[in-house]
Parts: structure tokens; sequence; C-alpha cells
């Protein structure tokens, strides 16, 4: 069954908490590269909260934004990929193959919004955190781009799941690592064909609008006051 | 015996022996001329000229324009993976790697005609002098006739300081 | 025939069969540079990418540089030899050889980058379409991918257009002296003798590669710049990429000409081959390039700012006003102001002036490659993900290193090769016309065939 999968957030919800990248991070093996690192600008973080400041004091306001791949319809990453290492399914997501990618880092340039991610050194976990991995999704080595994949091991178990049972997916059987931790209910994630899901009806929603206007089709909505732009 | 020859300084004498040897009733195919550079102001000169390796340049850009095709639709439809909502057979970007064949196609097409048609490389015994090397031109007779050679070497001399080889 | 011819030979051949010790240690120095720039590149490998200084969200800086440099450099031969041969401007034979082997070894070491910058290098063999296991091929509609065409056509093309003529000249070599060089140089010579059919084969087939190579050099540079184009990136999205881009390639290209023959000139004393009419001519093409070029900036830049399109402006006011303004100027006045300078009056226009002009244009067209690539990567859409670059000494090193591979490459190739092509030369030397006896049908021609 084709699907689109998508992502609508609330900005009006968002705290800034960062509970999502921490769970996108355990989630997906994402190395923690270090201060060090972090500060030469190879911090990891699939799933980020922009933070921007307005105003002078005492009159200053904070606006977060959690920014992650929209797996655009006409994702300016995936043409250019020389290895097909990015192409697109049938689920309307925007897949990386980490066997496939030479590193050559093309997508991430051709990425507007700078969602993908470089693996600059192997990445090593100090004990015990070599514990903690989960064992659906596959550890990237050096030399290999990663970015967002709206968690497709989660949206697979589910898959897996509906079928020995007989069913099909029901809206909310699949939440990705970040919708799922997020105490203010600022992500939500579903089926954009359906349109019972909650997700299209928030992406229909008259607060909401693209992250960027460039014609890419993205497939996350952002909500927010029409007065707060 | 492979041949009889002799060098010159100057094309004019060159012209003159080929001259020569022809009214001695040798056969074009048999006149060996050798020279270090193109000599394009003397008839000798204008032998064999190769207007039709244009063609042969513009087959080998066919069959480039042909394996470039191939080659762009037969990998988009090995595994047709859509990529960036364009379509899995992209005829705009086809057309880059289509030139591009097409030019090498061309371009070797040409160079195998030139190793072809000009016995490159050649192993076997050809009529040559290191002289030529120094500006000589040298002109001859391939595997001339016994009892000719006597005609063919006064047919060589030009000049009275003419030096008649044998190899 | 040339009555000269002896002594050509001889001047010509000299560098082949005389060597001095400054050329053993020409050869250890660069020989040295190379070996470390290995050693980095090796030591990149090994410890991880992470050791040069790209970073998020600048993934393309040096490397990519140095890759669209030579491959603009190696625009140089095309010019000369193909374009100028073309349209038969005498003055080019002297130089057609130089300009050549430009054009080859530029192209070899612009094409080692994108090996070098790759993430997993030891995978580039992805990028060739070959039938795998799997059935899976490289993507045809990625830039990358056009890129491995174009540079695979353009090389081979370059080099069997720099081998060609040089067969009449190893057989020269061959004829000329003795021991392991006759042997080498008459297996180089395929047995060549030098009958009309030969040179007309021959001089046919350069023909046809002069007028196959143009059309390819300017869609080589064309596909380098579509590396950028094609990404929606502000400042890279241009429509003017492509000719702005193959303008300055041939611009860099001919700078890189005026130094190798200067140098030649003066180490090989090529005095009475390489007159100081050829740099007059060299150094008026170099300011038209250099005109053309300011044309094609003026373009690019007048349409950024007149848009006014916030992401755009960005970029260009980095790059003009903010961090990247001391090397924006620096171009400008490399490319511009150097040239103009002097090239415009015959007065300054010496082989001294040129190779200045030169050297300024090579500096300031490697400077506009990198301000092409880095700061619209450091400035993209999303003003939270805006960074800085500096380079790592892995990156200089390499950087170093290829360039001191170039010259290693260029001092080898003379001192094996006559620099100097020496049939064309003699060609050259006198009146070609033939005359009207010449073309007249000997009586004997066609009943003895």
């Amino acid at each position: 069954m084709a699907r689109k999968w998508g992502i609508a957030v609330d900005l009006d919800r968002c705290t800034g908490c960062g509970a999502c990248v921490t769970a996108c991070h355990a989630e997906n093996n994402i190395p923690t590269v270090g201060a060090a690192e972090a500060a030469r600008g190879r911090a990891m973080h699939w799933i980020r909260i922009e933070r921007y400041w307005e105003g002078e004091f005492p009159d200053v306001r904070v606006k977060f934004r959690p920014v992650m791949c929209a797996h655009c319809d006409a994702a300016p990453c995936e043409p250019v990929c020389p290895t097909y290492a990015s192409h697109h399914t049938a689920d309307g997501l925007n897949a990386q193959v980490y066997n496939r990618c030479i590193g050559t880092r093309y997508c991430a340039n051709a990425c507007p919004t700078n969602v993908r991610f470089f693996n600059f050194f192997n990445p090593a976990w100090d004990k015990p955190f070599h514990l903690q991995f989960n064992p659906d999704v596959s550890v990237r080595s050096v030399g290999i781009m990663e970015k967002c994949t709206f968690c497709v091991q989660r949206i697979k178990a589910a898959d897996s799941a509906a079928k020995a049972d007989g069913r099909e997916l029901k809206d909310g059987d699949v939440q990705p690592a970040c919708a799922q931790s997020c105490p203010a209910k600022a992500l939500v994630f579903g089926d954009l064909q359906d349109p019972e899901s909650e997700v299209s009806r928030l992406s229909k929603s008259p607060r909401g609008r693209p992250l960027l206007d460039l014609g890419l089709l993205p497939k996350v909505t952002y909500l927010s006051r029409q007065t707060d732009v | 015996m492979k041949g009889l020859y002799a060098l010159y300084s100057d094309p004019s004498e060159a012209q003159r022996a080929v001259n020569h040897l022809r009214s001695n009733g040798v056969a074009q195919r048999d006149i060996a001329i050798a020279s270090s550079e193109p000599i394009e102001e003397f008839e000798f000169g204008q032998r064999d000229k190769a207007t039709w390796l244009y063609y042969i340049a513009s087959g080998g850009g066919v069959l480039g324009l042909c394996a470039g095709t191939w080659l762009a639709l037969m990998t988009q439809t090995a595994w047709p993976l859509p990529t960036g909502g364009m379509p899995v057979v992209a005829w705009w970007p086809n057309l880059i790697i289509m030139f591009e064949l097409t030019m090498l196609g061309g371009i070797l097409a040409t160079v195998f005609a030139l190793f072809i048609t000009a016995r490159l490389p050649s192993r076997g015994a050809a009529l040559y002098d290191p002289e030529v090397a120094d500006g000589k031109i040298l002109v001859g007779v391939k595997n001339p006739k016994g009892d000719a050679i006597p005609a063919l070497t006064q047919a060589l001399r030009v000049d009275v300081h003419t030096q008649v080889k044998l190899l | 025939m040339t009555a000269a011819a002896p002594r050509i030979n001889q001047d010509l051949l000299r560098p082949l069969l005389e060597t001095s010790w400054r050329f053993y240690a020409l050869v250890l120095c660069l020989g040295a540079l190379v070996a470390v720039g290995v050693g980095a590149w090796f030591y990149q490998v090994y410890y991880g990418f992470g050791v040069t200084g790209i970073r998020w969200p600048i993934y393309w800086a040096f490397y990519i540089t140095n890759f669209v440099f030579w491959i603009g450099i190696s625009h140089a031969g095309t010019l000369i030899s193909a374009i100028l041969r073309l349209v038969n401007a005498g003055w080019r034979r002297p130089v057609t050889r130089c300009a050549e082997a430009i054009t080859v070894f530029a192209l070899m070491i612009g094409a080692l980058f994108p090996m070098i910058h790759l993430g997993r290098p030891w995978l580039f063999f992805w990028l060739i379409p070959y039938p795998s296991e799997r059935q899976i091929w490289p993507n045809p509609r990625s830039p990358l991918v056009w890129d491995f065409f174009a540079i695979a056509t353009y090389l081979t093309g370059s080099l069997l257009f720099l081998l060609l003529p040089m067969i009449p000249d190893f057989a020269l070599v061959r004829d000329k002296t003795t021991g392991w060089r006759k042997k080498t140089y008459g297996m180089l010579a395929l047995g060549w003798q030098g009958t009309p059919k030969q040179w007309h084969r021959l001089e046919s087939a350069m023909q046809i590669m002069a007028i196959a190579i143009i059309p390819v050099a300017v869609s080589v540079h064309t596909i380098v710049s579509f590396d950028f184009s094609m990404a929606p990136v502000p400042g890279w999205h241009s429509t003017i990429f492509g000719p702005y881009f193959v303008a300055g390639a041939i611009f860099s290209g001919i700078a890189a000409l005026i130094i190798a023959m200067a140098a030649l000139r003066r180490f090989l004393h090529l005095e009475e081959y390489l007159h100081p009419v050829h740099f007059q001519n060299l150094g008026k093409l170099l300011l038209l390039m250099s005109l053309l070029w300011a044309y094609f900036v003026f373009n690019d830049r007048l349409m950024i700012w007149y848009g006014n399109e916030p992401a755009e402006m960005a970029v260009f006011w980095v790059t003009q006003r903010g961090s990247f303004a001391p090397l924006h100027w620096a171009m400008i006045v490399c490319n511009f102001v150097i040239p103009l300078l002097f090239l415009t009056h015959k007065r300054v226009r010496t082989i001294t002036g040129c190779v200045i002009a030169s050297v300024a244009v090579c500096i300031g067209m490697w400077l506009e490659r990198f301000l092409i690539v880095v700061p619209a990567l450091g400035h993209k859409y999303l003003p939270y993900s805006w960074g800085s670059y500096s380079p790592q000494p892995v990156e200089i090193l390499v950087t170093i290193s290829t360039v001191a591979a170039m010259i290693l490459l260029y001092v080898l190739f003379a001192k094996f090769v006559p620099i100097i092509s020496i049939w064309e030369l003699k060609v050259g030397e006198q009146s070609r016309l033939p005359t009207p006896e010449a073309m007249r049908e000997h009586p004997l021609w066609q009943a003895n065939p």
C-alpha cells in the first residue's frame, strides 16, 4: 500500500527541552562526538533544536524549532548522489543506504536545511554505553552520510506486527523516537495519505507552512500562530 | 635484396628522381619516399590523401552515440530508483552522457583508423635511412628486379653527387 | 626542406641527451614534496576524514577547489593546439606540445581529487559503470557521474592528441641516438618512416581530433560547473556557471602555459624557438580572457545584487565585506588589476610582464574557486546552521604536493620527450603553399598506379 509518511511540528507547543534529540540518539545509535569535535562543528544531531533569540533585554523572546530531514518528494539530495545511496522509496521516505555511500558529501551540500551528517571518524562509545545499542539499527563507520530516517526500523517493525496479526496499520501505531518522547506532544507522525490521520489534519491547518519555500515538496509541516513568524 | 634508394637534400631533386623512376616503368606502389616532415608543395608529397578519415570519425561518433544511449537507458532501468522527483529515465542528464560517449567514439575511431591504415606499429622491413632525420628525402624502389638495377640507379642519379645505395 | 634541420634537431634534442646535476636535485625535491603529500593522504585515510577542516555545513573545501582549479588549468592545451591549429595560426607551432602536456598532466592530477576527497576512497570504483554482481550502476543523474564520463573522454582525447604527433619525433630520436635510447624510442616510434601516406593520415587524424577536442573541453568544465549549479545552494544555483567556468578555465590555462613556457625557455635555453612574440600573443589572449572573466563575474554578481534575495545576499555580503573580503579583493586584484597593468601596453607586455601577470592569475583563479565553494556552503538558508571553515595541515600539504606533482611530471616529460614538436616546427619554417607544377598531376601517375 502506498503511504506518505510525514510529521507535523507544532512550534507553539515546543519547549526546546531536547528530549527528542536524546531519544533519537539512543534509538539510532548516533555517536556523541565529544566536546572538542562538537566545537569543530562535527556534532551529529539527526533532529536538532534550533534556537533563535529575538529582541533586546528585557524584552527577549526565544524561539525553538526542531529540524529534521523532511523526506522531500522532490529532494535535491537524491539525484546528486552518484551511487544511489540516497533515493526515494515507495513509502515516500528518502532512503539513505549506508552500504552504498562512498562519502562524496554532495547530498549534504545540496540539502538546503543541512540535515545530513557525515561520520568524520569511526564512532566509539565509552563503557558502559556500548551496551545500549539498538539492535534494529546498524552502526555506521567512518566516511558515511547519515540522517533522520523517520525511524524506518519502527515502521518496518509495525508493518510486520500488523501483518502477523492480519490487520492494517492504524494511525498512531508507528511512533518515531522523537514523537514518542516529546512531553508536549509537539511532534505528530503519521501517514499523510490517510485523510483520517492526525498528521493529515494538522498539515492542512491554517497555522501550517513548510520550513522553506523552495518547491521541494517536504513532508514536515510547521505550525505556529501567524503573528509569530 | 630489399631496395635501391638515394637521399636528396632538395625536394625538387627528389621530385625529378620520382619522375625518372616513373619514366622507367616503376609502379607507383613500389616507389618508396620518406621524409622527416610532410612536404606538401611538391607533387610526390600529394599522394595518398586521407579525406575518408572524416567519415570514419563520424561513423565512430554514431557508434559512440548508440553506446551512450544504451548505457544510460540500461543502467537507469536495471534498478529503477526514483530520485528527486525526476523520472526514472531522465533524458536531460542522459544527453550529457550520450554526448561524451559520441565524442569518445569519434576520437577512438580516428586513432584506430590512423594506426591501421598507416600500418603502425610496422614491424616489417621498410625502406628507410636514419639520415632522413637530418632533413634528407629518401626516394627509392622496393624490391627491384636484378636486371633493372643499373637503369634504376641511373634514374635515381639526378646529380653527379647523388649517392645511390643498395639494401 | 629545412636546411636548418640538423641544427634544430641538435638544439631540441639536447635536453634529452644532456642532464645536469640541477635536474636530479629538482626531481629529488619535487619527489620529496609529492611523497609528503601522499603520506598526508594516507594519514587522512587511516585516522579518518575528520583530520581535515571539513565540518557541518561546509562539506567541500580545499580538495574540491583544487579539483576545479586543475581541471581548469587543463584547458590550456585545447586552446593552443586545437583552436589555433584550426585557425591556422602558425605561431602556435613551438608551443603546442608544451600546452598539450599541461593539459594531460593537469587532468591526471585533477582527476585524483574526486578520489582524495571521498569519505570511503577505497570504493571510488563505484563511480565507474561496470557490470557488478548486484546489477547496480552509478546514477546517471548525478553531476559526479557526468564528471567521470567527461574527464575520461577528455583525458583519453588529450592523451591521444599529445601522443600522436610525438610519433615522428620519437622516430627522430631513434635515428639520432644509440643504445638503450635507440631501442626504447624505436619501440615508441612504432616503425614510423615518414612516407607521404603516413604524413597525410597523421595530419588528417590530428585535424579531426582538434575539431573533436574543442567541444569536449567546453563540455568538461561546463559539467564541472554543474557540480555546483545543480544544487539549490544560494550563490551556486546560477545558470551562468557553465560559460563562466569555461572562460575561467581558459583564463587560468593560458596563465599556466605562459609560466611553463617562460621556465622552459630559461632553463632549456630555447631562446631561439620561443620568441618574445609568442609571449606577446599569449599575453594578449590572457588580457582578453581577463576581460571576459570580469564580464562573467559582473553578470553573476549583478543578478544576485539586483535580485536581493535574502539567502543569496547573505553569501554576497560575507564574500565581499565579511570574513572572506580580504581573499575576495585579493582575487580581484590578481585576476583583473594586475593583468590590466602588465598586459595592456606592448611595452610592459614583455616576457617578465607576462609571467608576473600569469602567476597573479593562477593565484587569483585558485582563490576564485575557493570563494565559490566555501562561502556559499557556510551560509545556506537556515542561519542556525551557518559555519566557518579553516584548512588543516593535511589539506594544505596535499595541495602543495599536487603542485609539486604537476611540476615533476612536466620536468620528467621535458627530459624524455622533445618539448617542442620538432617536425611541426620544421614545417613552419618555410612557406608551405604547393607550387602550380606540384599540383599538376604527372602524366605517368595514372599509367603506373
